[in-house]
């Protein structure tokens, strides 16, 4: 557990575990800049830009693809009487994404769009917004709070706001501040973030979403496949780089994943492997265009590392309202009869 | 350069991992093309001989390598290309076997790997490495104009056939392989492409490859390909596999990789195949230096991960 460390070791493996926001949005940026997706506001939270190798890009393509297509599932569902009522998106250990920006500049952002991060990282980015025109606009906030943006109030919107996750009373009361509204349909993201925290902060975490949200899904995106070579060297790796995977003990594979989505009160709780997830449940056209982006030789290495991530996810949804959502394989699939990635949990 | 006694110091600083001078890097190289010129695009290569795969700029590996088959020249060595990319001592490594190639030209041969080729090593990490290390990319120049000299495959005592990649739809015998005219950038398509990208597969016959150059082929391919020519096995490395080396196709084929926790993040163990005067065959496997072997780590960038 993390008070386990000393002191000075801890706030050593806190500020390593904030970089990983930076590499990600490096990452992400070096896609963007290749064509693999399109952002237009990553370019704003990166100083120094840099060319990623080619299994680095691809990787977080499928990532990104992913949480795009499972973002606007939950936007896009609409209840019994056909009409899309109002919904709120929270993104646990946000980082720099810039999923609100998007979504608002095609003016299809939800009701309330809550990010928390780390203070330092919730003070940068709201540095960055403050001071890029374009951003600005987007959110079209009054000026930064004690280093947060607070919200729209009862009007929803935008929010910002800053905690450690694994304090969990920090942490809802950070949500309160940005008026979070437990009646709305709710999409939790913690996209690579529960698996920086020790397991039990985490877990209480996901019970506290399971209780307050009655109508809601939580997606994760982390590691997985701890205990084979590859697993254990990613381990070491990490732990040199000064983020541990502290969370990776108590959901070693996919089917620890869902369990521990389903002990903390999600009723369905489904996940995948990387892998399976591009090979199947990505759009195959858009895929083969990104295959041609860069010159691509890491085929073994690439099987080996997405067998190493997975998507999972819980869902809450007593109305029936979030029935379809969740990972399918790609309608362009279907005609091959191609193995549906929900029920074929792990690819070896 | 000229004489022995110079090369002898040049791989000694290279074993330390250090790098040679530019101008000392242009003399080797142009010694290493008198030599590699006259090989055959089949090279023969007698037993005993012990055969490794990709290496990768794995340089603290190789030494490990080394350590563990037998230094050269005690010990005979075929390496199947792909010296350089990905690790962090492309330079050091791909020269200190071209500097044992030229001091022992019967007791080293190297092969050509798909990324012994200007194209792919702009893209994973030689270039930049040359660049970074000499600050300009002459180095790189030569070093790659030197590839285009390497032999494509060895043939061993007429009986074990050793290659980067696999076979072509385009080559039913070795015969048609000595016809290619290999001193050229490796071309996208085509016997010489193949060579050094294909893999094998359990399918029937050929398949397209994921990797947009070379193809997949079966074992019906392979057994057809070694009675056409009398081999009783293909050597060959190009895939990284976990436990070092793969047998397929009942044995008439091996997959040796010889570099340990490859990219630094793998996990997988290495292996070299050694053979014997009548052929014999012995693997040995062997796991990545220890760190304290790697003397002070320059400042080496952290294996990437999805962060």
């Amino acid at each position: 557990m993390a008070h386990s460390l000393s002191l000075s070791s801890q706030k050593t493996c806190d500020r390593a575990v904030r970089g990983t926001n930076d590499d990600a949005t490096v990452s992400k940026l070096s896609c963007v800049q290749l064509g693999y997706f399109e952002d237009d506001f990553l370019k704003y939270f990166v100083r120094r830009a840099s060319k990623r190798a080619p299994i680095i890009n691809r990787g977080y393509y499928a990532r990104v693809s992913a949480f795009r297509t499972l973002v606007q599932q939950f936007l896009d569902t609409t209840d019994e009487t056909g009409s899309n009522p109002e919904k709120q998106i929270i993104s646990l250990g946000c980082g720099f994404d810039t999923g609100f920006f998007q979504l608002k500049a095609r003016q299809c952002e939800p009701k309330r769009y809550i990010e928390v991060d780390f203070p330092e990282v919730v003070a940068k980015k709201a540095d960055v917004i403050a001071n890029e025109e374009v951003l600005r606009q987007l959110v079209k906030f009054p000026p930064v709070q004690d280093g947060e943006f607070h919200g729209g109030g009862e009007e929803g919107g935008y929010s910002l706001v800053a905690a450690d996750l694994r304090d969990l009373d920090a942490c809802i009361k950070a949500l309160s501040r940005a008026n979070y509204d437990p009646s709305l349909p709710t999409l939790v993201l913690a996209e690579c973030v529960l698996v920086y925290l020790p397991s039990d902060g985490s877990q209480a975490l996901l019970q506290w979403a399971a209780k307050e949200f009655s109508q809601a899904a939580i997606v994760i995106y982390e590691m997985i496949n701890a205990h084979d070579a590859f697993g254990e060297q990613m381990i070491i790796n990490l732990e040199m780089r000064g983020c541990p995977l502290l969370g990776l003990a108590g959901t070693p594979d996919l089917e620890a994943q869902r369990s521990r989505l389903t002990s903390a009160g999600w009723k369905r709780s489904e996940g995948c492997d990387m892998r399976t997830i591009y090979e199947n449940c990505l759009d195959p056209v858009d895929v083969r265009r990104i295959s041609r982006l860069e010159l691509f030789d890491e085929f073994e290495e690439w099987n080996l590392i997405m067998a190493h991530y997975c998507i999972a996810y819980g869902v809450n949804d007593p109305q029936g309202l979030l029935a379809s959502f969740g990972l399918r394989l790609h309608p362009s699939h279907e005609l091959q009869q191609r193995k549906v990635p929900s029920k074929d949990l792990y690819m070896d | 350069m000229g004489s022995s006694g110079d090369l002898d110091r040049m791989i000694e600083q290279l074993q330390r991992c250090e790098i040679l001078k530019e101008r000392e890097v242009k003399t080797l190289c142009e010694k290493a093309v008198e030599i590699l010129v006259e090989e055959s695009n089949v090279q023969k290569v007698e037993a005993p001989v012990t055969i490794c795969g990709d290496i990768h700029g794995q340089f603290y590996d190789l030494k490990e390598l080394f350590k563990v088959g037998g230094d050269c020249p005690t010990i005979n060595y075929l390496f199947m290309g792909d010296f350089v990319d990905r690790g962090f001592y492309s330079v050091e490594t791909f020269l200190l076997l071209l500097a044992l190639k030229v001091r022992y030209p019967d007791r080293i041969y190297l092969i050509r790997g798909n990324h012994e080729s200007r194209q792919i090593t702009q893209v994973y990490g030689f270039y930049d490495e040359c660049l970074r290390k000499y600050g300009s990319a002459n180095v790189w120049r030569y070093c790659t104009d030197i590839f285009d000299y390497l032999s494509l495959s060895a043939l061993i005592d007429n009986r074990i056939f050793c290659v980067h990649g696999g076979l072509s739809p385009s080559i039913n015998t070795l015969d048609q392989i000595r016809t290619i005219d290999r001193k050229q950038e490796v071309p996208h398509d085509g016997a010489m492409c193949d060579l050094l990208w294909s893999d094998p597969d359990d399918i029937d016959g050929w398949g397209l490859s994921p990797r947009g150059a070379g193809y997949l082929f079966g074992g019906d391919v392979c057994t057809q390909f070694n009675q056409n020519n009398k081999v009783e096995l293909i050597a060959r490395a190009h895939q990284l596999v976990m436990e070092g080396y793969k047998w397929m196709f009942n044995d008439q084929l091996v997959t040796v990789w010889s570099a340990p926790n490859y990219c630094y993040r793998c996990g997988n163990v290495a292996a070299i195949l050694e053979l014997d005067e009548h052929l014999t065959k012995s693997f040995k496997v062997f796991e990545a230096a220890p760190p304290e072997a790697r003397g002070v780590p320059a400042k080496k960038p952290a294996p990437d991960y999805f962060l």
